[in-house]
């Protein structure tokens, strides 16, 4: 048998037992769950999550996008509202601004939307769209929306970035950059209201003011003595506390920030030099990363210079917790890929991630 | 029961006067063309949900004639298929974005002869891409390309006949059609070599050959002939050499008026340099013409269609005996 | 599915099986293609998708003129999709797949504990051993896929509170659970061996409604009977409360007959005093039904019947029970008792426990059900798997059904012990999956069939029928978007064939979308197949870069290794960098420079591009300042290009003319002698070029190269003199 069963039965069966003290609840959808997140709260005794699907089994409506309320005793989701997507959805983002709940997603056709909840039962209210062609002309890589309020920024791998704004019921956008293909972006997130990071190849890192326009304004690339070039990013976090730096995860498991005020200095938390010589480095995962967030339950030693605690999930089925010098804390080893997480800001124990197997899980951490 | 009443699917509608089509390495692009010289090429928008129809992405006339056969290039080249016309002319299109210019399809070379037609071209990828293409006079010729990024720069590699023994030139020939099938072996320490049969009124032409590279002497050499005595000179409709995932002989289905033989090759040459052949198999199904064959991708399932418009399966049962499995008959 | 009308027979009659055994078959199952075109079919167009999915296009002939109809439509053909195999009529698709995602965790620990094994067995210590766990690991993987294979088992004998429910219609089961479940019995479960009867017993408690669907069963009377059980008044006068609670009887559901028995009139309080015998007659029995001993270890909570784990026991108490019953026949009570209807269907059921062929026969409804009858009441001690194959053969007799239900192929062949038809009908009726996952029970069952299936056959082109049947299932997989990932699993538990497969698998997947690519070459990395992956890699590369994408293209060459392509466009990127030499856009390329790394081998020529980027970096520092030290450093880096054997011919005159600041330097010459002849040799070497074919003219003013050697010859002066 290969190392990978082996390896990740040992897992399973551990988690087995882990599962069941950990509070860990594996619900199937019957339909493929491209991506997953938390809905901002609404109440403190109402909580949704979003899910985006893609139904193998229907010949129309295969793409959409759910909302579900999260019921307790036993553990269960249940589909309040949904909406029908043109194309698959390729990045799914939350936030709340002007007393709505605002669902932006972007698809493989290249086209954006932005649903709005209703803010008392989590209902679809209504929905406006950047069609396909106007943004990217390709897959739109990735959205990310501004905390609190109407900004949303999109890339993707033909090289342009774009800013979208939300008002009530308008959109306004403007290209803020286009590396005609030249350069490829696979993730964004927003540093502040003016500044956003984006990742793309090469484990390379852009950093984009709004006010100084034509190009990004600090870059951070890869070099070879770290081992970081041989792979992509695809999630970007930055936490508030803590503009300047910025924390990313892709190819190889590798997760690691950057830090502006050191530009060329990463600091590796894991994967990629891990292991070759580099034996302060822990490697959970040896695969794709597919998300990073700062655990925001995790209490950690506040000194500004220190990474906070991280969240991964990867391909070969890791959820966990890592720390620049600490044993990483998994949370779930499942058989296979867990594609995307999202940790509830309300309960940050509270974390709901979706796994490969047509299933979503909803962990309870203690 | 096994969810046979689920299988059939519609994926798309065609236009009218559509003559042929083809799926690129994935499946998950088709080009289709025309009568009137129209190539068009359709896109599954996410590779892995053919639950949503195909998409056009390209459609223009490209011939002034009837396109008779359309193929993909290897996806090591990029997107790009060859277009055969019933003149006898090969068209090479490619999908390219030049320059920041929106991505396009683009004539990237065209092979025409004022005396000989182009019957069937077959490409596949070694070291170098290579085509061969079989012609209305019964030769063979084997194109190479210089550059692995530019589809427009071809050199003729060897030109034959698909005869064993080079005996004086036979009285003119005319080949109706030509069936050649690449050994789909993609490994690169493996020589080149492919299997070709005619349909002429030359019958040293006719029977299907396997021809492989010879690299020591840079030349193609006939390393077996898939033909009984019996059945000399019998006219080939189509050849199709079947994956092998692991058998210790390779396998090969041709079709003649007679039906439809597997052949079972053997991989260790004899002193001569031939290799080992047996039929293994003849078997009767369509009656007539076979149009098409095509293995899947473990070599154990043939599929063919041919002149009763039927859709046949054919498998080797637990003891080694081929028969057919199940037929598809279209219905309106 | 919209569109496509298959009949229902044709589909039942004529599954598609791969890899039977029968060479000649009679009929050749033939589907309908549906299309839907008016005009006739004039040409097909095969082409097989990944795994099992055949693609056919079917094009209608030229519409002749005169017929406007098809022409109208503008349709001049369809392509449809057709899947071999997988489904089941009884189960969704996507319950399908979550049976196949939940096999995979079983399926692997399984292989992983056999290779565990045969490493140990080879110690000779180990080998007995090794037989007597074996079994042990097989039940347990069986019980892991049992309980995928739906919820918690609903019988039919399950009483609730309702005192009316008699049969309580739960969760259907299925035949797929069903026939695992009978597979198990037989295979896997050693423990229970001793019995077997008692199990088959369960069995069919718990699957008899099954068969409801080619006949009547006395689960289907059950229900029947149910429904009416509101509108009859007086339910001991009803022939049909006999009947059904004799059936129920017969086949041993005890709990069932005694709630049934409890509803006579007889117990209603009103009635009690003057049907006291009757009554009395009726609680006898249903306490002697209560009391039926069983042979078997124990009942699930709350079943009726007492127990016996030994067989010496069991013998004693079940002659003292049938003593009981004999008596109770020859009761003279009977003939006291007034009620015909009460006496006689008592009287029946005595019968029926007695052991009366006859009754028995009348009970049941069809062979299975008197098959199991026959255990209980007949032959409670039967032994031997032939015994039983021979017992199965009188109750066929005994009972003709007209129509063969899906699970009575797969019983026959299990108590007929013969692996082939088992393999047969498992494959037949329940596809692939099944065939791939039994394997396993059935190895586990007996050496003979494990020499059966793990024999390696020259026509099967050197692979045994297990690896057959993983490649089949394989297939399946490979057929679908979302469970092509795990087909991997069951191709490297092949030893032959499998990673052969699985090559082409991969080299099927397409590069389009980088989540699916990463998943690829994830795959590829864990099976060690590197040159596929590089040729995935290659052909993502070239992809991206053909479609516009340069920096992707790039990464992906460079990830493949792909130097050929990657100096093919170092030559390209020259050209376009070489048109924009002088101009602003040169910053949109400093995106692929950074991706290129300053010291990749691989990149070719490009490496230039890197110390290009440096030149035009400290030139344009250079601009905004007058620093000599800073002039000294372009003058160095232009040097150093100039002297790189990799920097491209016509680049030279590009950067010469560029740097006409830093030789016309007003402060101090920056070259010195030296340097500044091997600046003049290129350009001398640069005029001689000119004159050759396929020379590449610079954008350049026409005065560029007189200018250059005007400055560098004032330069040599200068220099000459400071030396």
């Amino acid at each position: 048998m290969q190392t990978w069963a082996k390896k990740n039965l040992l897992k399973t069966l551990t988690m087995a037992v882990l599962s069941e003290r950990q509070g860990i609840h594996r619900l199937p959808q019957h339909k493929y769950v491209d991506a997953v997140r938390w809905l901002p709260p609404l109440s403190a005794f109402d909580r949704f999550a979003v899910l985006a699907l893609f139904d193998s089994d229907s010949d129309s409506d295969s793409y959409s996008i759910e909302i579900h309320s999260l019921q307790q005793n036993p553990l269960s989701l249940h589909p309040l509202s949904s909406w029908t997507s043109p194309s698959r959805i390729s990045s799914l983002k939350t936030s709340q601004f002007l007393q709505k709940t605002i669902i932006a997603a972007s698809t493989f056709s290249g086209s954006l939307h932005f649903l709005f909840s209703n803010s008392s039962d989590a209902s679809l209210e209504s929905e406006v769209s950047v069609p396909e062609g106007a943004l990217h002309s390709v897959p739109v890589s990735c959205v990310d929306l501004m905390d609190g309020g109407g900004e949303c920024v999109t890339v993707g791998e033909d090289g342009k970035v774009n800013l979208v704004s939300v008002g009530n019921s308008t959109l306004n956008y403007r290209r803020l950059f286009d590396s005609s293909g030249l350069v490829s972006y696979t993730a964004a997130k927003w540093a502040s209201p003016v500044e956003f990071a984006t990742g793309g190849y090469g484990f390379g890192l852009q950093w984009w003011d709004q006010r100084k326009p034509g190009g990004p304004v600090s870059q951070f690339k890869g070099n070879r003595d770290q081992k970081l070039t041989s792979g992509i990013v695809h999630s970007i976090d930055i936490h508030p506390s803590r503009k300047h730096t910025c924390l990313a995860g892709g190819s190889l498991g590798t997760v690691f920030a950057w830090d502006l005020r050191w530009q060329q200095q990463p600091i590796i938390l894991s994967g990629a030099g891990a292991g070759a010589g580099n034996t302060a480095v822990q490697s959970i995962s040896e695969s794709e990363v597919w998300e990073v967030q700062y655990d925001r339950c995790m209490k950690s030693n506040t000194s500004s210079t220190r990474i906070l605690p991280a969240m991964i999930c990867s391909e070969d089925g890791i959820l966990a917790v890592i720390e620049k010098g600490e044993e990483p804390i998994e949370l779930l080893a499942e058989p296979c890929a867990i594609n995307s997480f999202d940790i509830d800001r309300n309960n940050p124990l509270d974390v709901i991630c979706s796994l490969e197997w047509e299933a979503v899980a909803i962990l309870t951490r203690q | 029961m096994q969810g046979v009443g689920e299988m059939a699917k519609e994926l798309l509608s065609l236009d009218n006067g559509t003559t042929c089509s083809s799926w690129n390495y994935s499946s998950s692009r088709l080009a289709t063309a025309s009568s009137d010289g129209t190539l068009s090429i359709f896109n599954f928008l996410h590779p892995s949900s053919s639950s949503s129809s195909p998409r056009s992405t390209f459609k223009s006339k490209v011939h002034d004639g009837n396109i008779a056969k359309v193929v993909w290039v290897p996806p090591e080249y990029g997107d790009a298929v060859a277009c055969v016309t019933a003149d006898g002319i090969v068209s090479l299109w490619e999908e390219v974005a030049e320059d920041s210019q929106p991505l396009q399809w683009k004539a990237c070379k065209t092979f025409r002869s004022s005396s000989t037609k182009v019957l069937d071209v077959q490409f596949a990828s070694f070291n170098t891409l290579k085509m061969v293409a079989a012609y209305s006079d019964g030769n063979v010729r084997v194109y190479e390309l210089l550059d692995p990024l530019e589809l427009k720069n071809w050199q003729l590699q060897a030109e034959f006949q698909n005869v064993v023994e080079s005996v004086s030139a036979f009285g003119k020939a005319l080949c109706l059609s030509a069936s050649i099938s690449w050994n789909p072996q993609k490994g690169v320490s493996q020589e080149s070599s492919f299997i070709i049969g005619f349909n002429s009124n030359t019958s040293e032409l006719n029977s299907s050959k396997v021809w492989e590279f010879d690299q020591a002497h840079q030349r193609w050499l006939p390393v077996a002939e898939l033909e009984l005595p019996e059945d000399k000179g019998d006219q080939v409709y189509a050849v199709a050499w079947a994956p092998n995932i692991g058998r210790p002989y390779e396998t090969i289905a041709v079709a003649t008026h007679k039906g439809l033989a597997i052949w079972n090759l053997g991989l260790n040459p004899d002193r001569n340099g031939r290799l080992p052949v047996e039929r293994v198999a003849l078997l009767s199904g369509h009656e007539g013409m076979v149009w098409q064959m095509e293995w899947d991708m473990s070599g154990m399932t043939l599929a063919t269609t041919g002149h009763d418009g039927m859709v046949r399966l054919w498998q080797s049962n637990l003891n080694g005996v081929w028969h057919q499995q199940a037929a598809f008959e279209p219905t309106s | 599915m919209p569109g496509v009308a298959v009949a229902s027979d044709t589909v039942t009659n004529g599954a598609l099986v791969p890899f039977s055994d029968d060479g000649t078959r009679d009929s050749l199952p033939i589907y309908p293609l549906n299309h839907g075109l008016a005009a006739p079919i004039s040409r097909l167009a095969i082409s097989w998708s990944r795994g099992n999915s055949l693609r056919v296009s079917l094009f209608s002939a030229e519409p002749s003129s005169g017929s406007p109809g098809a022409a109208q439509s503008g349709v001049g053909g369809k392509v449809v999709e057709v899947k071999l195999g997988g489904g089941d009529p009884e189960i969704t698709d996507a319950h399908l797949r979550r049976i196949a995602y939940g096999s995979v965790p079983p399926f692997a620990l399984l292989q992983s504990r056999r290779s565990e094994l045969s490493v140990l067995s080879k110690a000779p210590s180990m080998a007995t051993t090794y037989h007597i766990d074996w079994w042990e690991h097989v039940l347990e993987y069986s019980k892991e896929i049992t309980s995928l294979l739906g919820g918690p088992k609903s019988p039919p004998n399950a009483i609730i509170e309702d005192p009316g429910e008699i049969v309580k219609t739960g969760e259907d089961p299925t035949c797929l659970k069903a026939a695992w479940e009978l597979m198990e019995i037989f295979y896997a479960d050693k423990q229970s061996q001793a019995w077997l009867p008692e199990r088959l017993v369960d069995w069919l408690a718990d699957y008899d409604s099954l068969f409801s669907s080619t006949q009547e069963t006395i689960h289907s009377k059950l229900v029947d009977f149910q429904k009416e059980l509101v509108n009859i008044q007086v339910i001991e006068d009803d022939a049909r409360y006999w009947e059904v609670m004799s059936s129920a009887l017969s086949v041993g559901w005890l709990d069932i007959v005694v709630k049934m028995l409890r509803l006579h009139g007889s117990y209603q309080l009103d009635q009690l005093s003057n049907r006291e015998l009757e009554n009395g007659l009726v609680e006898a029995l249903a306490v002697l039904i209560s009391k039926m001993p069983r042979n078997r270890p124990e009942s699930p909570a709350g079943k009726l019947g007492e127990c016996f784990k030994s067989k010496p026991d069991f013998t004693k108490a079940w002659e003292r029970w049938r003593s009981q019953i004999t008596k109770l026949d020859c009761s003279p009570f009977w003939i006291q008792c007034d009620n015909h209807q009460t006496r006689e269907g008592l009287k029946n059921m005595l019968q029926i426990m007695l052991g009366k062929t006859e009754n028995l026969c009348m009970a049941t409804c069809f062979w299975l059900e008197l098959y199991v009858s026959h255990f209980l009441y007949i032959r409670p001690f039967t032994m031997g798997i032939e015994s039983m194959y021979n017992l199965a053969q009188k109750c066929i007799q005994l009972k003709p059904s007209s129509r063969t239900h899906r699970l009575t192929g797969l019983m026959i062949g299990i108590i007929g012990e013969n692996t082939e038809v088992v393999l047969a009908e498992c494959s037949r009726e329940f596809g692939p999956w099944m065939v791939a996952h039994a394997t396993e029970l059935l190895t586990a069952g007996s050496e003979q069939a494990e020499i059966l299936l793990h024999d390696e056959r020259f026509n099967l082109g050197g692979i045994s029928i297990v690896e057959l049947h993983r490649l089949a299932y394989a297939q399946v997989l490979s057929s679908h978007a979302l469970t092509w990932q795990i087909a991997p699993i069951y191709l490297t538990s092949c030893m032959k064939q499998g990673m052969g497969l699985l090559e082409n698998l991969l080299y099927r997947q397409s590069v389009q979308h980088n989540d699916m690519l990463l998943k690829n070459i994830e795959i590829c990395r864990l099976y060690e197949l590197d040159h596929i992956s590089s040729n995935i890699m290659k052909v993502a590369g070239v992809y991206h870069w053909k479609h516009g994408r340069k920096g992707a293209g790039v990464f992906w060459l460079q990830q493949a290794q792909d130097a050929t392509r990657l100096n093919r466009i170092a030559q390209q990127l020259f050209d376009s960098v070489g048109k924009s030499i002088s101009d602003e856009s040169f910053k949109q390329w400093e995106g692929v420079i950074e991706l290129l790394g300053s010291e990749s081998k691989l990149a070719g020529g490009l490496e230039f591009l890197h110390k290009y980027r440096d030149f035009k970096k400290s030139l344009q520092q250079l601009s905004s300042g007058k620093s000599t030290d800073a002039a000294r450093q372009a003058t160095g880096s232009l040097i150093l290009l100039m002297k790189n054997p990799s920097t491209p011919q016509r680049f030279w005159l590009p950067l010469l003319f560029d740097s006409l600041k830093l030789l016309n330097w007003h402060d101090c010459p920056l070259l010195n002698v030296s340097e500044t002849n091997l600046l003049l040799n290129k350009l001398q070497e640069l005029s001689l070029a000119r004159l050759r074919p396929h020379f590449i003219k610079p954008n350049l003013p026409p005065e560029a190269i007189s200018s250059i050697r005007l400055a560098l010859a004032t330069n040599l002066g200068r220099a000459i003199l400071d030396e």
